[in-house]
């Protein structure tokens, strides 16, 4: 064994209460660490996952057509622009293209291709806007889980068929089986069949989006070919900025990943992310503030016996390794300790039904806990830095008169 | 035994040349001259006590010897080498395995063993303890009669028992000169005697160069050879001066061998006037 390491252990020994007392400090401030990290990452996972869960992680959609910019006639600098047409449509007509593109990306786990329009529905006196969504029937839920979400009827789509959130059949008073009258913004009226009705929990998609069959969406909105848009869903949704740009670069289209399409949930995460790490330096703070004080203390109390080692020639590099240790090692045991605590702490906190068979939204798993060891053995080994170098510079002659 | 065949060199006996020497201790716009300076060589393997009244400036010189202090002007040149010009790192190195202290209070680690204590300056030099080294710290405790005391805790020895454990402990790295700071002032007669003897007997044994500071002018007689030092410098024999004490409630009147030649009506403590009368 380094004989550093023999002294800096036996001074730990000799003072076992002390020690302790700094393995503790160490521990609680890391099981602060982790269990923040668990609950903040926990609770950006459950925000996460209710939006992106039953969105798309990147949406593909036609290029928006600018208006030309043209030099003016005159031959001066100035430019003019012309007017966007309106007898185009925006729309993705070679979207079998994509498609083949599509194909070739890794980590892609669903894919829906749709046609997105609005219409009016009417019921006896009631007439209310709807966004309709034409999808194909064998990609209804690549994106959102709607299979999954319906309360009432099927998730069928034959041609006449509709899907309708459990909020707006409320609205309209619908039940399964009933016609729904559909003015497209067309103009093309239809009868469709209510089949199903889902609840997503998501009120904006439960009171005005109804599926369609992708065909019956051809025909209300007049795209007998193309596309509005392409929905993708990623195995990994944070390298879904990537994908967008890279699709975005190889089709000519816009891609646009989730996190930009959702502003709001980024700014509340960033808030969210950086409250944490405001708690997580304070703790980071406090273990440097602890471990320094008390090893300052043990210096001064051992300033004679560093005098003597002094006087005998042991190297200052000698002293302040054994200081250095000494921090060294209160940080990695605190932060093991305080990892499996905040571990633990997590875990019995993500087990703790809060009603209606829901939980906490920590994640135990999301701890943090190698960034926390990291993190604290090397605030320990920081915070030992000051009265190592104190201890190392003590001068033997005035510390052996003491 | 440590070293029964030792016998010194004849041809080079020179270990220690001091010229010089001065200290001049500054506190703001006060200087203190303390060594107004000092001359005086020491040969190998000699032992030679270093005599003087407190405030005298024996501590002052001894820590400078020890290379624990930078002197103000003059040269000390030990085993060839001047030890003025050396920086902090070589005089650390050199303090390791040239010097041993011996202090008047033992210092000796706490929570460490007798046997570490003594093992320190070798493992702490190499950063790992080896076994020559146990050995040889070993050999040194046994020879200072403590060898069923080596696994001791240090608090755990008497107070003579771990001023012999420090002069183990200055021995370990076999240095060519031990400085003692009044290595018995700390003790009763008793064990001071013991402690001198057995520090007498290693002398001559090691051919280890002693300087030793004390106030016990009898312990100074059985020494080889003394050296006197009086207000910064030293002499050649102190005069002996008829001195009172301010001790209203004795008024012992003592003849003092290693008087200051100032009358100094503080310095003397009563221990010092007990052991004397």
């Amino acid at each position: 064994m380094r004989f550093d390491l023999k002294v800096a252990l036996r001074y730990l020994l000799s003072n076992r209460l002390q020690s302790a007392l700094l393995i503790g400090g160490v521990a609680v401030a890391v099981t602060v660490f982790t269990f923040n990290a668990a609950l903040i990452n926990g609770l950006a996972e459950f925000q996460i996952d209710r939006v992106v869960g039953s969105s798309a992680h990147v949406t593909i959609e036609p290029a928006q057509l600018r208006p030309a910019v043209l030099p003016a006639r005159d031959n001066t600098d100035r430019l003019t622009a012309s007017q966007v047409t309106l007898e185009r449509r925006e729309q993705i007509k070679q979207w079998r293209s994509v498609e083949r593109t599509i194909n070739t990306l890794p980590g892609v786990t669903g894919v829906s291709y749709n046609i997105l329009g609005t219409g009016l529905v009417s019921r006896g006196q009631q007439t209310l806007p709807v966004t309709i969504k034409g999808v194909e029937p064998s990609r209804l839920a690549a994106i959102a889980p709607i299979d999954r979400n319906i309360v009432a009827g099927d998730a069928r789509l034959g041609l006449n068929d509709v899907l309708i959130g459990r909020k707006l059949a409320e609205n309209l008073g619908i039940r399964i089986g009933q016609p729904f009258f559909i003015t497209s913004d067309q103009g093309r009226e239809r009868t469709l069949t209510v089949r199903g009705l889902y609840a997503t929990g998501i009120d904006s998609l439960d009171a005005r989006l109804a599926y369609v069959n992708l065909d019956t969406a051809r025909v209300m909105f007049d795209l007998p070919e193309g596309l509005s848009e392409i929905e993708i869903k990623l195995a990994d949704i944070y390298v879904a900025r990537q994908v967008a740009e890279q699709l975005a670069e190889s089709t000519g289209l816009e891609a646009t990943a989730w996190m930009d399409k959702n502003q709001n949930l980024r700014q509340a995460l960033e808030g969210q992310g950086s409250s944490g790490n405001i708690i997580k330096m304070f703790t980071l703070i406090t273990i440097v503030v602890g471990v320094a004080s008390a090893l300052l203390l043990t210096t001064f109390r051992r300033r004679p016996e560093i005098g003597i080692m002094r006087s005998f020639g042991i190297s200052q590099r000698f002293v302040l390794s054994v200081f250095m240790i000494q921090g060294a090692l209160i940080g990695v045991l605190g932060s093991l300790v305080g990892c499996i605590l905040g571990f633990g702490f997590s875990t019995l906190l993500a087990n703790i039904s809060t009603g209606s068979g829901r939980t906490l939204p920590v994640d135990p798993s999301l701890g943090q806990y190698d960034v926390a060891l990291l993190l604290a053995a090397a605030a320990s080994i920081a915070a030992a830095l000051w009265p190592a170098r104190a201890a190392s510079r003590i001068d033997p002659v005035e510390a052996i008169s003491q | 035994m440590i070293n029964p065949a030792f016998t010194p060199s004849s041809d080079d006996l020179a270990l220690l040349e001091v010229k010089d020497l001065r200290k001049v201790f500054i506190d703001r716009d006060f200087q203190t001259p303390v060594l107004k300076g000092v001359n005086f060589t020491l040969q190998k393997a000699e032992m030679v006590a270093l005599l003087g009244p407190s405030g005298s400036g024996k501590s002052t010189l001894l820590t400078i010897l020890g290379t624990l202090m930078r002197p103000s002007s003059g040269s000390f040149n030990m085993l060839g080498r001047e030890l003025t010009t050396l920086k902090e790192k070589e005089l650390s190195n050199f303090r390791n395995q040239e010097i041993g202290f011996i202090f008047q209070y033992h210092h000796l680690l706490p929570d460490f063993t007798a046997l570490e204590n003594v093992m320190f300056p070798h493992a702490g030099r190499l950063w790992r303890e080896t076994r020559v080294g146990r050995e040889r710290a070993a050999m040194l405790l046994d020879r200072v009669g403590l060898k069923d005391r080596m696994n001791y805790q240090a608090t755990r020895l008497s107070g003579g028992q771990k001023q012999r454990v420090a002069i183990a402990r200055a021995l370990m790295n076999q240095p060519a000169l031990v400085l003692a700071d009044e290595p018995t002032g700390n003790l009763d007669r008793e064990n001071a005697d013991q402690v001198f003897d057995l520090m007498t007997e290693i002398q001559r044994e090691t051919g280890t160069t002693f300087l030793l500071s004390t106030h016990d002018r009898e312990l100074a007689e059985r020494c080889q050879r003394r050296i006197y030092i009086e207000s910064g410098v030293v002499v050649d024999q102190p005069v002996p001066r008829e001195r009172t004490i301010s001790a209203p409630r004795t008024g012992l009147r003592v003849i003092d061998g290693d008087a200051p030649s100032v009358v100094d009506r503080t310095s003397t403590t009563d221990r010092d006037l007990q052991r004397r009368a």
